[in-house]
This record gives structure tokens, C-alpha cells and sequence, in this order.
């Protein structure tokens, strides 16, 4: 029961940039429909194992599981059409199009099997966008809405690819307080409802606690802790990575 | 929206009937120059489907204008009937661009540029050497059995069904799945891929199409000129003109390369009829101003001020 739960399975995966070892053997699992949070200082490996997860970069050693196949050899198109997608740190719209048109391609496209003619696409692209709360800007075209609605339209674009498993790579960044907190609340509901289990990457540390199931914290390309919210923030390993070692011992002796 | 399009439709079937009724009160002189400025216009249409719609520009693709023109040459010559050397132009040029196709397109932007620009001068070189082609000297091609006023006639009507057909045909694929898949490759490669595009096969699929087109109007204009030589035919300055023809259209609208093609083959015309001595430089200030004032070329421009006043209409309702 326990192992039918694992969607995906990442096994002392490493990348290496000559001498960098962004990735180091960095081992764990995804269980479906949960939240995961990926947090860690920056350089810390975060994005570097999304890109080798969804296929953008070559792995140097590894393997990535996913449904019981190895997807790490495979090309970034092959692995989204399995249910295996991303989101990207600095937004990608397909400029020259509309919102609409940009929530469609992933409509279109996406996962493989499942229907995808030019009407249901479309129908399927409606529904997402009013999901997010996009319908009423559908035919602006991208260069014209503001950073919180292009946010939402790569979410939008990525729910329309009905995937498995998403990577979500610091979707929150350059939101204000009220946006995190409509967006986070977004995130959990659509996990709930759709059954999608979400690898969450952020910097706000307050985000990441309210919405992950589970917690894994990256330091120099390593795995250090792995837990629920309450044991990562307390963990003294945890502090010492984000505020440095004076604050490690104080947060030990306030215990 | 609706009324725009309407308008678009209506302007479409006048043109239609114009140029069907056209030959019967041009002169001979007209209709020439309005089949070359046709066959202009689909191998413009083959570097926008390309370019203006996938950001791909294919600057050798007179080599498959080359290759339609030679296969039917070296065909007829065989025996082939016109109407078996023709598909077998095509095929062979569909061949070829899948081949270096799927080999050229992992390049990506002005490097896949560059490296048609390397095949074209390669194949050039091929064919000036070659038995086969009847070297640089070029080869002749059996003559159409029509009276001179007949054949006019004949092959304004054939290349204007071709470019008829080329315009629907990319009008189609746009309108499709594939079409947004590659709309998606010119907007961020990476994003689409992300999103489940097969890149490498949407770019040769789509290159395939325009070889296929550019092949068509190699085949019709070695038929029709009876003699070609490989300087003229794989000549790069085909594609390079045909780029112009589509910017100064409108890259990426799907009836930017036939406005682009009357505009620049009448402006060009009628620079060298006006300034015999220095009717390329005429030609040329002339193009750099149309850049200059519409860098959308002429229908993006259009279509932009169609879109500023639906805008203004709709803000007007709004308050």
C-alpha cells in the first residue's frame, strides 16, 4: 500500500557542473496528492533538480522514477506528456499570443491520452483559466497583463496539461502578501480536488510551513532534512544552514 | 471581429474573380509579371510558415526551388510526363528537407540560418558538376506543346492555383494543433517543449511543408522557362527576396507574402522601367523606408490599427 502511494521515486540523483556539485545524490519521494515542500538557500540545488527531474538537463548520475519508469533518460516533451511538468522560475509566456491561446497550447499538448481535439482543448482551456480567475482577461495578450496574472496563466497553462506531478518553482516570488495568500490557498485547494501531487519550491519560509505535507531542505546540493513543517523549523541543522551557526546555538539554549 | 472578417472575405473573393478574369484583358507582358510575382508568393509563403510563424529562417531554401526545377528537368528529359515529374520534384524535396531536417533543426535560430546557407552553396556545387544536371551550363527542358498566347495563360493559372493552395494549406495548419505547437517554438522554445511539444519534429514537419511548396513553383518555372541553369535556380538571392517579400507583407499573416510579393516585384518593376542605371538602389530605399515606418510589414500593420480601433470601440461601450 505504502509503495503504490510513491508517484515518484528520486534516487541519488547528482549534477555536476565540473566541479560544482549542484545536485548531490539527492534521494526522495513524492507520494500522490500530497504537497512537498523543496526549500533551501539559494544555490542549494533547488532548481538545478527540477530541470534534471523534467528532463532540461542531463543528469550526471541517478535515477528518476516516475510511475515505475525511469524517466531520466528521456527529453523534456516525452516526460510532460507522461504527467510530469514544471513551471519556471522566471515566467515563459509565448509572446504574440493571448492568454487564452497560451492556456490552450497546454490544453493542446500535455499529458497523452486524454482527449485532445481543438474543441474539448479549448473547453478544457475556459474552465482552467476560470479556475485561476483569469477568464476575464482571456484575450489580452501576455505582454499586456501584470506579473501576479502571468503567474497565473503559467499555472493555468500547466493545470490545462492535466499533469501528475508538478514542479512548481517559486510561483509565489514578486507577489505581494494578499496574492501569496490567494495563490497558496489556489495551490492547496487544486492538490485537494485534483488528486496532483505538488513538489512546491519557495523562499517564503511561512508559505512553504502553512501548505506542505512534508518538507525537504537542500544545503550545497544536499539532502539534509526531510519531515513535517513543525520538525524542519526546528531542526538545528535547518537554522544553521539559513542564519549561520550563532543562531543554531541560541535557538538550542531558548529549547 | 466579425464584421472584419466579413470584409476580409468579401475583399478575398473580389480578388479571386479579378485575377481568374485577369488574362483575358491583360496584356501578354501583365500576365507574366503577375505569374513570376505568384511564384514569388509561395516561396514566400513557404520561409513565413517557417519564419514569420515558427521564428525559423530558412535563408537556403532556394535550394529546394533548385531541386523542383532540376528533378523535373532531369525527369522530362527521361520521358516523364510533366504531371509525373512534378510529385516526383516534390517528394524528392520533402525528402531532402526531412533528411537535413532532423540534422539541422537541433541548431537553433540564426545557426540554422547559417547552416542552409551552407547546404545551399553545397548543393550548388553539386549540381555544376555533375553529368546528370548538364552542369553549370544548365539543361534544357521539353517545350509545352501550346501556342505562345495558350501557354500564358497556362502557367498563370497553375502557379495561381499553387499559391492559392499554399496560402490554405498554411491558413489550415495554423488554425491546428500543429499550428500552435509551432506558434509555441517561436514564442520560447523551452516553454514549449516543457509543455510536451516535440520541437525537433513540428520544425522538420514544417520545413517539409515549405519544401514542398517552394518545390511545386521550381518545377512550374522549369517547365515554363524550358532552359535553367544552377546559378539561376539555387541563385540565394531567391530566398533572400522572398524574405523581403514576407517582412515587408507581414511575417507571420498568411496573406502577407502575396501583398509582399505584388508590392515589392511592382515596385521593383517599375524602379527599373523609371531608373534604368540605378534601379537597385530605388528598390532598395524603398524597402528600408516600408521597414522603417511598418516593421509588421504591411498586414501586421493593418491588423494592429483593426485591433486599436475594436479597442476603442469597446472602451467607448465600457464607460
Amino acid at each position: 500500500m505504502e509503495a503504490n502511494n510513491v508517484i515518484l521515486t528520486i534516487g541519488s540523483l547528482s549534477k555536476y557542473f565540473g566541479a560544482l556539485k549542484a545536485v548531490d545524490k539527492v534521494s526522495f519521494d513524492v507520494k500522490r496528492g500530497e504537497i512537498l515542500g523543496l526549500i533551501g538557500p539559494n544555490g542549494s540545488g533547488k532548481t538545478t533538480i527540477t530541470n534534471v527531474v523534467t528532463g532540461a538537463l542531463p543528469k550526471t548520475s541517478g535515477t528518476v522514477i516516475f510511475e515505475g519508469v525511469d524517466t531520466s533518460s528521456l527529453k523534456p516533451y516525452q516526460i510532460a506528456r507522461k504527467g510530469l511538468t514544471r513551471t519556471f522560475q522566471v515566467v515563459k509566456p509565448l509572446l504574440g499570443m493571448t492568454v487564452e491561446e497560451n492556456v490552450l497550447v497546454g490544453s493542446l499538448y500535455g499529458r497523452d491520452k486524454r482527449n485532445t481535439d481543438m474543441a474539448s482543448a479549448i473547453k478544457r482551456a475556459r474552465e482552467t483559466m476560470e479556475l485561476v480567475g483569469l477568464e476575464g482577461k482571456k484575450d489580452f495578450s501576455v505582454s499586456d497583463i501584470t506579473l501576479p496574472d502571468l503567474k497565473k496563466m503559467e499555472f493555468a497553462r500547466v493545470l490545462a496539461m492535466e499533469p501528475k506531478v508538478v514542479f512548481l518553482d517559486e510561483v509565489m516570488g514578486g507577489l505581494n502578501p494578499a496574492e501569496v495568500e490567494e495563490a497558496s490557498i489556489l495551490v492547496r485547494r487544486l492538490s485537494r480536488e485534483r488528486g496532483l501531487s505538488i513538489v512546491f519550491i519557495e523562499h517564503i519560509m511561512k508559505v512553504v510551513m502553512s501548505i506542505s505535507d512534508r518538507i525537504i531542505v537542500l544545503h550545497h546540493g544536499k539532502k539534509i532534512v526531510e519531515g513535517t513543517p513543525q520538525e524542519v523549523v526546528n531542526d538545528p541543522i535547518v537554522i544553521e544552514a539559513y542564519l549561520g551557526k550563532r543562531y543554531a546555538k541560541e535557538a538550542n539554549n531558548e529549547g | 471581429m466579425l464584421k472584419s472578417k466579413k470584409l476580409t472575405g468579401l475583399l478575398l473573393l473580389i480578388a479571386m474573380i479579378f485575377f481568374i478574369l485577369l488574362p483575358r484583358f491583360a496584356s501578354g507582358y501583365s500576365v507574366r509579371l503577375i505569374t513570376g510575382i505568384f511564384m514569388y508568393a509561395v516561396i514566400a509563403q513557404g520561409i513565413n510558415l517557417m519564419s514569420g510563424y515558427m521564428g525559423y529562417l530558412p535563408f537556403g531554401n532556394a535550394i529546394f526551388f533548385g531541386i523542383g526545377a532540376y528533378i523535373t528537368a532531369i525527369g522530362m528529359n527521361k520521358g516523364l510526363s510533366f504531371f509525373l515529374a512534378m510529385p516526383l520534384a516534390a517528394i524528392t524535396a520533402m525528402l531532402f528537407s526531412l533528411v537535413f531536417g532532423f540534422m539541422l533543426l537541433r541548431l537553433r535560430g540564426h545557426y540554422f540560418s547559417i547552416a542552409t546557407i551552407g547546404i545551399s552553396a553545397a548543393l550548388l556545387g553539386v549540381v555544376q558538376n555533375s553529368e546528370i544536371t548538364g552542369g553549370a551550363m544548365g539543361t534544357t527542358v521539353p517545350l509545352i506543346t501550346l501556342s505562345p498566347s495558350v501557354t500564358y495563360g497556362y502557367f498563370y493559372y497553375a502557379m495561381f492555383a499553387l499559391m492559392v493552395l499554399s496560402c490554405l494549406t498554411v491558413y489550415l495548419v495554423i488554425k491546428s494543433k500543429f499550428g500552435f505547437g509551432l506558434r509555441s517554438i517561436k514564442a520560447n522554445q523551452e516553454a514549449a517543449t516543457s509543455m510536451g511539444i516535440n520541437t525537433t519534429y513540428h520544425k522538420a514537419v514544417a520545413w517539409a511543408i515549405s519544401a514542398l511548396f517552394t518545390s511545386l513553383a521550381g518545377a512550374l518555372y522549369a517547365y515554363w522557362m524550358s532552359f535553367i541553369a544552377p546559378a539561376e535556380v539555387f541563385d540565394i538571392m531567391i530566398a533572400v527576396k522572398c524574405i523581403v517579400i514576407m517582412l515587408i507583407g507581414g511575417a507571420g499573416t498568411v496573406l502577407g507574402p502575396i501583398v509582399g510579393a505584388f508590392v515589392v516585384e511592382l515596385v521593383a518593376e517599375s524602379a527599373w522601367s523609371a531608373f534604368p542605371e540605378y534601379h537597385l538602389a530605388v528598390l532598395g530605399i524603398t524597402i528600408i523606408v516600408i521597414l522603417f515606418f511598418v516593421p509588421k510589414g504591411i498586414l501586421g500593420a493593418i491588423g494592429d490599427f483593426v485591433k486599436w480601433r475594436e479597442l476603442r470601440l469597446t472602451r467607448k461601450v465600457s464607460v
